[in-house]
């Protein structure tokens, strides 16, 4: 069971439910809704409130955990006893955020974590390979950050490209 | 160092349990297994597989970026493109959150419409899957037989939308078109005649003594190890665990069709082609009590502040003029919030995350899908195993990767 304590905020959007837990407990929280029964990570991923006014946000980042229970949505037919998927979401701040990696607690973690740095440079803290997945690795900046333009990159293999990717070392 | 086309030796020094060495092999990523662009880095001992590491993104074509760039009814033209073996069902994960998230039902004869695409799809996506699968392990014909029935589900694209593979028409609010007649009259004909086309595929495949030994055993997924890994669709079900978002969480009307979930308790990679075969039956199934139970009626909501007026209404009111210009030019607005909804795709949970910040333009729009997260098992599926078995994994896994790579 889930301790109170660790429910900053829960709710219901869209029949999606969902908690906020804090983000230096994540890991205590993911636990405890494992053994709850919430056993499949369906996905991990960020979401970038860089001046979002439609709502209040305490940090920039939010981290979404999208949990499953399996069990509960079997009983066909019959109403599932508790809701089958449950969103935990944790916010974070900075410029390079820092969290704690799940990624012994639900192994499928380790590829979106590593795709959730990737595309917002968020960092977790106990990622056996935190490394770039998606981008190319000398790529500079998070392409998922609100404030990385569309369409500002430039064409890779071209003059601009070698002297876009080597000058903040010669600056 | 031997060098080949998509494949680099690397020795590592190592040594190996049977006196020799541990090789690094790099494998792709322009190699005609790889199903696109995997690229794989293999410590070899002799031919055995002691350890991969796959590296993905030669395909990251920044489509979640995009979407963020386009307004909400524009967003559809880009879900076609990352799972690109099965547009419709990603147009309907897309357009199934954002109606979650405005609180649209979409009317019955939409619904039913959705469900026929999503099953056409989910048999293209298999004959592909049957076809190069079989290609890669030596039944060379299964590409013709598998490509042949794949051109009536063109065909049949092309018929409805207009499109003969990103048809986008699946949208928010409903459907692109209504079906004409003759779409009707195709699928019936094709719907009678898909049996006996996959009872050809089972003759050429199941029985085969080829066939039967490169998959059987080979691959073993256990179904706890399934579940642990997050892995989905075919996957799951080939090891056993009758997991279908259709039975276990469905959507678009999945719960008034009468099918069966196809599982197989093999575990490995005949078990996993069992599954498809199964689910190709059992999506033949569906189609035919679609095309029996389709109502008659609208095919969109009545909103014309989502989806433009009728042409003939332009003619005649102001207010249609009005809500048409208003559309096209700034698009229609979804309350703030976030929505999730999962459909099940051929490779199996395709889902979409959805976050609104109440402006004509997606927040951040999430894709998850199955083919990365399914990817993740390869390690586990292929330790141990030699390196050509290594080709029959990878094919019954089934990973898209532009679906991988987004």
């Amino acid at each position: 069971m889930i301790d109170a304590e660790l429910i900053v905020e829960k709710g219901v959007t869209a029949r999606d439910q969902w908690i906020t837990v804090p983000a230096d407990r994540i890991r205590d929280a993911l636990s405890a809704l494992k053994v709850d029964g919430y056993r499949l990570l369906v996905f991990l991923t960020c979401v970038d409130h860089l001046v979002d006014s439609s709502r209040e946000f305490p940090a920039r980042f939010e981290i979404v955990y999208q949990l499953r229970d399996l069990d509960a949505g079997r009983a066909q037919g019959a109403l599932p006893t508790k809701s089958a998927d449950l969103r935990v979401r944790t916010f974070v701040s900075g410029e390079s955020p820092h969290i704690d990696s799940v990624h012994d607690i639900f192994p499928p973690a380790n590829w979106d974590e590593r795709e959730t740095y990737d595309m917002f440079g968020v960092v977790f803290t106990g990622h056996p390979d935190l490394t770039r997945i998606l981008m190319p690795d000398d790529w500079v900046g998070h392409p998922l950050r609100r404030d990385y333009p569309v369409g500002g990159e430039v064409v890779e293999f071209s003059e601009e490209h070698q002297i876009w990717q080597t000058a903040p070392e010669d600056a | 160092m031997i060098e080949s086309p998509g494949v680099t030796v690397t020795r590592t020094g190592q040594q190996s349990a049977f006196g020799g060495e541990i090789l690094t092999v790099n494998f792709g990523p322009h190699h005609p297994s790889t199903h696109g662009v995997l690229r794989l880095i293999v410590d070899l001992d002799g031919e055995q597989i002691k350890r991969i590491q796959p590296v993905i993104g030669y395909l990251h074509t920044g489509i979640e970026k995009q979407m963020e760039a386009l307004r909400w009814q524009q967003g559809v033209v880009v879900t076609d493109r990352h799972d690109y073996l099965s547009p419709p069902i990603n147009n309907l994960a897309y357009a199934l959150a954002v109606e979650k998230l405005m609180g649209v039902e979409v009317p019955p004869r939409a619904q039913v419409l959705r469900v026929i695409m999503s099953e056409l799809t989910r048999l293209s996506s298999h004959l592909v899957w049957m076809g190069t699968s079989g290609l890669e392990l030596g039944a060379m014909s299964m590409l013709m037989y598998c490509f042949r029935e794949r051109e009536l589900i063109m065909d049949l694209n092309e018929e409805i939308s207009g499109f003969r593979m990103h048809t986008s028409y699946i949208r928010p609010g409903g459907v692109f078109a209504d079906s004409t007649p003759r779409f009707l009259e195709m699928l019936d004909k094709f719907v009678r005649e898909m049996p006996g086309h996959i009872d050809e595929y089972e003759d050429l495949l199941t029985m085969n003594p080829i066939w039967r030994s490169r998959t059987i055993g080979i691959g073993r997924l256990t179904a706890e190890d399934a579940k642990v890994l997050g892995a989905t669709g075919p996957m799951i079900r080939g090891s056993g665990v009758a997991w279908d978002l259709r039975k276990s969480i469905p959507y678009s009307g999945y719960e008034n069709y009468d099918f069966e979930v196809a599982v197989s308790p093999d575990c490995d990679c005949y078990g996993r082609y069992l599954v498809r075969i199964k689910e190709m039956r059992e999506a033949v199934k569906i189609l035919r009590q679609a095309l029996d139970r389709l109502p008659d009626g609208p095919v969109n909501v009545d909103d014309r502040k989502m989806l433009p007026p009728p042409r003939e209404e332009l003619e005649t009111s102001m207010e249609a003029v009005i809500h048409h210009f208003k559309l096209f030019t700034e698009g229609y607005t979804v309350p703030p919030g976030d929505a999730y909804v999962a459909v099940e795709s051929g490779r199996g949970e395709n889902g979409c995350y959805i976050v609104s910040d109440g402006t004509h333009k997606p927040r951040r729009v999430k894709f998850r899908s199955a083919s990365f997260v399914n990817l993740q098992a390869l390690e586990r599926m292929a330790l141990n195993h030699m390196v050509a078995d290594m080709i029959a994994i990878i094919g019954t896994a089934d990973a898209v990767l532009g679906d991988v790579d987004r």
